[in-house]
């Protein structure tokens, strides 16, 4: 049931007063709005430890270099029981394991792109996953996420004023610790749940032993209540989940199956979903792959280590489609996997491949552009051990094409969110944008405690902030994430305030002014141009 | 009935562990490889000590201008009256002072209680203090005399672990307290029934079972306590000066009639014994002697009967071990320890005992009774400084060190516990509001600044920019000058057994922290996101952990951000609701 398109095509009675749908009445549309389902929800899968692309998407065509034996023969997955992708001549396919996420591309569900990376790779678990995370060019440290920015653009006066009656639910949902892609200049934009669904326990704790039958127990329950009401998003992610359901039978049952924990985590998701949660984005992650060692079985290479990561990855996102498909909210979600980096294209003696480069993606949901994107990679029978899958496209267009294309930001802010332009690929389907009247209206949500003006402005600009009163600090942050200025920084009574901001000296580009009063936090961006 | 049932059990490092955190604000890694392989006699011997010396006192940190030029808040003309880094405790405020300063030395009384918890040694010296500020409660914002609230302070002190009886015969004439429950006011013509009441009600009888003093009582205790006074000025050469409050006493506000108490007393009578002519120092008058003995008659019939020694062995419970007192703890600890202290009632180390006693207790060492209590403001954040043995600054940069001694105690504050100046004359709810007590502590407003303050620690640099280099109060060369701290986590685990794998940095992060109780598989869960990020193999946490300690300045990715790694793991273990218990 669309909620949205029911409002608009009958009268609603509010308040005893009948508002009858006719265009674009402000109030109908702020009441409808605040009633919508239509708004668009990325579910972020994070593969910890770096996936072996090469025994993900296969390239057929390049079995006569992968069988030797100085390239992955110990690994390779038999031609015959690879999944062969249509639409590829039948020169793609998946791993053999991954038969839910084949299911979904053969209904036009999923979107593969091939060789998604950046320039100058880098191989560090954690210097990669920031990259990701921040979507920085490899030599340059960027302190905040891309998530995290694009909530940042969605809903600028987040935290300030949130939750509030048209956005009572968390704007972004982390299930587990919190992570930097969902971070905005040091303001964490995403609550942070826990990822067992039973109970729920809502205080973004991996601290969950159950409380024991004694006094220690006793008071273990009643903090985490505290906890739980204190986190004032708690309510209304317990009011979702209790309205919400799963009804899937296909997520992983027992603790021992592939994908289990991952499973209980995209449950949760859809649960939340289903109970009409209005949350933007969420974030879920699964690790063990970095398979330096033994990643297949070596009597069969089907089976194995990254067979069941493979598995556990495939049955989940397919047991969380069938769950939306059967609940009704296919059209609003969409999801995508992520992975720090490839593997290398030899694999080593150990059985298993050692820290790489490009990577496929894949992007699940009834509103993708179905299909496998770009091309198959030419494996070089000379390969050496540094060899490395090329990249073909930036993993940064993938996100300017779900932030352009399914949350519909407009191209000049594209750009400040992913600090430069990224052109955008065939990944979501036309015509799959919601208003921008969301927009306009999300951006006035909350209270507005600072923002400079004018803005854009050439040398210098005036901020203006309000205080609750107490100690007050405003910084001026560039697009690393470096404080470069702090222009106020002492006690203040209650009220509104102007400072000048120069940054003539500064190059032309994008700013951040944050405020901080105790406990409150609030960014704006600022855009410096040239005179 | 018999004595409390000592521990025999073994005693080991839970138990250790158990045993600091109750005792101590905070447990750190340095007190537990002190008192290690000690036994429960050896630990419980240091840490409850015959009553120790008086610290120093407060002295002046304080300014009202940041140009010492410009600033008078000590002065006559340009004369300090108390210099900077001198104690005020002997110089009361004169009308001819440049500015009325008892604001500043309340504040600054404040900050040094917080900087004498910071600062504790390995006993339980300040934690019961802080009992006594919680049960014989005056308040800074009523007494509003920082002399009389040291003077207060100083009774704590000096009985913290000596005779109880002989603290409230001190305090019923102590100044701060005449003011506070008006014994100042309570005469022969109008008698004021405060103190009377609050003697027997909140500090010594209680409302027990066992309790059964009526109405008739209170009113007879307000007549013995008619006619005392506090001066707190006095004429030198005819010009009136203001003086370190004392007691003082008038003859005609006293009631000499004889007082008679009820059946619950044994019917004691209380005369003016006109009998006795002569009187010892420090009394002014004959008549000042015979009241006061009547006052002593009063608090030894009070101490004769046996509810205050059940009284305060269960607000001792309460405080020291957890606030439901169930039938069996009542016969089987609260009696019995009753019993020692009405044994010891004379005695000048009677607390001593009795503290000894319930901290080597079968019963304080049974599991339901650990990591059952919600921390006090004061435990959590005191706690959490000197747990992480917080590089605080010496008195040789006293500016600073008193500047962060307020900023625990605004922690404390935020929390809800304000030190000097407790709610009302019960003291804080958590200590006696049934049926909720400690849990008082937590609530929807309380946790949120608890969470600020513990991010605080974990993240802050705290810094001062005191004024300019010529213009700070230390000197010239003053180390406070641009004085800066912050956490330093890499230096905190190093005092850990084996830091550098990764499971063993877990499980004493934990137990330090939390007190050993989590789930393998949650230390499984922190290891992996916060030591290992995401990866799951344990020597990515080994080698990084090991090249940054070979180089603190490395250029390696994943060694350079060792230093935040922990810090996030520790700000994490602070989430738990673990660790709002001790």
């Amino acid at each position: 049931m669309k909620r949205r398109s029911f409002l608009q095509s009958v009268p609603v009675a509010v308040g005893g007063i009948t508002v009858t749908a006719y265009g674009s009445s402000p109030l109908l549309e702020a009441l409808s709005t605040s009633l919508s389902d239509t708004d668009r929800v990325l579910i972020i899968v994070q593969l910890n430890g770096g996936n072996d692309g090469l025994n993900t998407l296969i390239p057929l065509d390049q079995y006569a270099s992968l069988t030797l034996s100085n390239i992955r023969q110990n690994i390779l997955i038999p031609e015959d029981k690879v999944l062969k992708l249509g639409g590829t001549n039948d020169a793609t396919g998946l791993h053999p394991s991954m038969t839910r996420m084949y299911d979904l591309y053969n209904n036009g569900k999923l979107s593969i792109i091939q060789g998604v990376g950046y320039p100058k790779f880098n191989y560090s678990h954690f210097r990669a996953t920031d990259i990701w995370m921040s979507g920085s060019d490899s030599d340059k440290y960027v302190f905040s996420g891309w998530a995290g920015r694009y909530l940042g653009y969605e809903y600028p006066n987040y935290p300030v004023g949130f939750p509030n009656s048209v956005m009572p639910d968390p704007i972004a949902i982390r299930i587990g610790g919190n992570v930097l892609g969902l971070e905005n200049q040091g303001v964490p934009m995403a609550v942070s749940i826990t990822n067992t669904n039973d109970p729920l326990n809502l205080t973004g704790s991996l601290f969950q032993d159950a409380p024991g039958n004694n006094y220690m127990g006793k008071e273990i329950a009643f903090i985490r209540e505290v906890q739980r009401q204190t986190d004032k998003f708690g309510d209304s992610v317990k009011a979702a989940a209790d309205l919400g359901k799963n009804v899937s039978s296909l997520y992983p049952k027992a603790s021992s199956d592939p994908g289990y924990l991952l499973g209980t985590q995209m449950a949760i998701v859809a649960k939340l979903i289903s109970g009409g949660i209005k949350t933007r984005i969420f974030w879920v992650n699964t690790g063990g792959f970095d398979t330096h060692s033994a990643q297949v079985n070596s009597a069969d290479h089907t089976a194995g280590t990254h067979a069941n990561l493979l598995k556990g990855v495939s049955d989940v996102i397919g047991a969380f489609m069938d769950d939306a498909k059967l609940q009704g909210f296919e059209e609003r979600i969409m999801g995508m996997t992520f992975s720090e980096f490839g593997r290398r294209i030899i694999s080593n003696a150990s059985g298993g491949t050692d820290h790489g480069a490009a990577q496929p993606m894949f992007i699940f949901g009834s509103k993708v552009v179905g299909g496998v994107l770009g091309k198959n990679p030419t494996i070089d029978p000379a390969s050496t051990v540094n060899s490395n899958l090329p990249m073909q496209y930036d993993f940064r267009s993938v996100y300017a094409s779900i932030l352009g294309d399914w949350f519909c930001v407009e191209d000049a802010a594209l750009d400040q969110i992913l600090l430069k332009n990224f052109q955008k690929l065939p990944i979501v389907a036309p015509g799959s944008c919601i208003p921008t009247s969301v927009h306009e209206q999300n951006k006035e949500l909350g209270e507005n405690l600072v923002y400079a003006y004018p803005n854009p402005f050439v040398q210098s600009t005036k901020i203006k902030f309000e205080t609750y009163g107490g100690h007050t600090m405003i910084q001026i942050i560039n697009n690393e994430g470096s404080v470069i200025k702090t222009l106020v920084d002492k006690e203040l009574q209650a009220g509104k305030y102007d400072v000048a901001c120069d940054l003539e000296d500064a190059a032309a580009g994008i700013y951040y002014v944050r405020i901080q009063n105790k406990t409150l936090q609030q960014v704006k961006t600022l855009m410096k141009v040239n005179g | 009935m018999g004595s409390i049932k000592p521990y025999s059990g073994s005693f080991g490092k839970p138990e250790l562990i158990h045993l600091l955190r109750r005792t101590l604000f905070g447990v750190s890694k340095s007190d537990l490889n002190y008192f290690k392989g000690r036994s429960l006699n050896q630990v419980v011997d240091q840490l409850i000590p015959a009553t120790p010396n008086l610290p120093a006192p407060p002295v002046r940190a304080y300014y009202n201008n940041a140009d010492p030029t410009k600033d008078n808040i000590e002065k006559v003309g340009t004369v300090d009256q108390v210099k900077w880094g001198e104690t005020w405790v002997n110089t009361p405020y004169q009308t001819n002072f440049a500015a009325n300063p008892y604001g500043y030395r309340g504040n600054n009384l404040k900050y040094w209680m917080t900087g004498m918890q910071l600062s504790q040694d390995r006993s339980v010296y300040e934690k019961m203090v802080l009992f006594f500020q919680t049960l014989l409660v005056t308040e800074n914002s009523v007494v509003e005399n920082p002399h009389s609230m040291y003077l207060t302070h100083t009774l704590y002190r000096k009985y913290a672990m000596g005779n109880y009886k002989q603290l409230i015969k001190d305090i019923t004439l102590d100044p701060g307290m005449l003011r506070y429950l008006n014994g100042q006011l309570n005469t022969k013509s109008a008698p004021d029934e405060n103190y009377g009441r609050e003697l027997q009600e909140l500090f010594t009888v209680g409302k027990g079972p066992g309790s059964g003093y009526t109405e008739d009582d209170v009113k007879a205790a307000a007549k013995v306590l008619t006619g005392w006074n506090v001066i707190s000025s006095e004429k030198v050469n005819n010009v009136t000066m203001n003086i370190i409050p004392k007691r003082g006493f008038n003859k005609n506000n006293h009631d000499t009639n004889t007082k008679t108490f009820s059946a619950f007393y044994a019917n004691t009578q209380i005369k003016n014994d006109t009998s006795i002519t002569t009187f010892p120092s420090p009394f002014g008058s004959i008549e000042e002697y015979r009241a006061w003995l009547e006052i002593d008659q009063l608090i030894e019939m009070i101490f004769n009967t046996d509810e205050p020694s059940r009284y305060i062995c269960r607000r001792l419970w309460n405080y020291f071990v957890y606030y439901d007192i169930t039938p069996e703890i009542e016969s089987e600890v609260i009696e019995p320890l009753a019993e020692l202290f009405r044994l010891h009632k004379n005695d000048p180390d009677q607390l001593q005992i009795v503290l000894k006693a319930l901290f080597s207790s079968d019963y304080f060492f049974k599991s339901e009774h650990r990591g059952c209590m919600i921390k006090s403001p004061t435990d959590f954040n005191v706690g959490m400084f000197r747990q992480f043995e917080f590089p605080l600054p010496n008195d040789s940069k006293l500016e600073a060190q008193y500047a962060m001694w307020n900023q625990v105690r605004s922690y404390v504050f935020n929390a809800g516990q304000d030190i000097n100046d407790p709610p009302n004359v019960a003291g804080w709810p958590a200590y006696y509001q049934s049926p909720s007590f400690h849990e008082i502590w937590l609530d929807t407003s309380t946790y949120p600044q608890r969470k600020s303050a513990y991010e605080s620690v974990a993240k802050n640099n705290y810094a001062f920019s005191f004024a300019d280099a010529t213009k700070v109060y230390d000197g010239v060369n003053s180390p406070s000058y641009k004085f800066a701290v912050k956490m330093n986590f890499v230096d905190f685990v190093k005092r850990f057994e084996n830091p550098s794998d990764p499971n063993s940095l877990i499980d004493e992060a934990v137990e330090l922290l939390l007190g050993g109780t989590v789930s393998q598989g949650v230390k499984d869960q922190l290891k992996t996101t916060y030591l290992l990020l995401g990866q799951s193999t344990d020597y990515y946490w080994t080698d990084a952990y090991e090249v940054y300690l070979a180089n603190p300045n490395t250029t390696d990715p994943e060694s350079k951000r060792v230093p935040s790694m922990l810090q996030d793991l520790f700000t994490y273990l602070m989430s738990a609701a673990e660790y709002h218990l001790c």
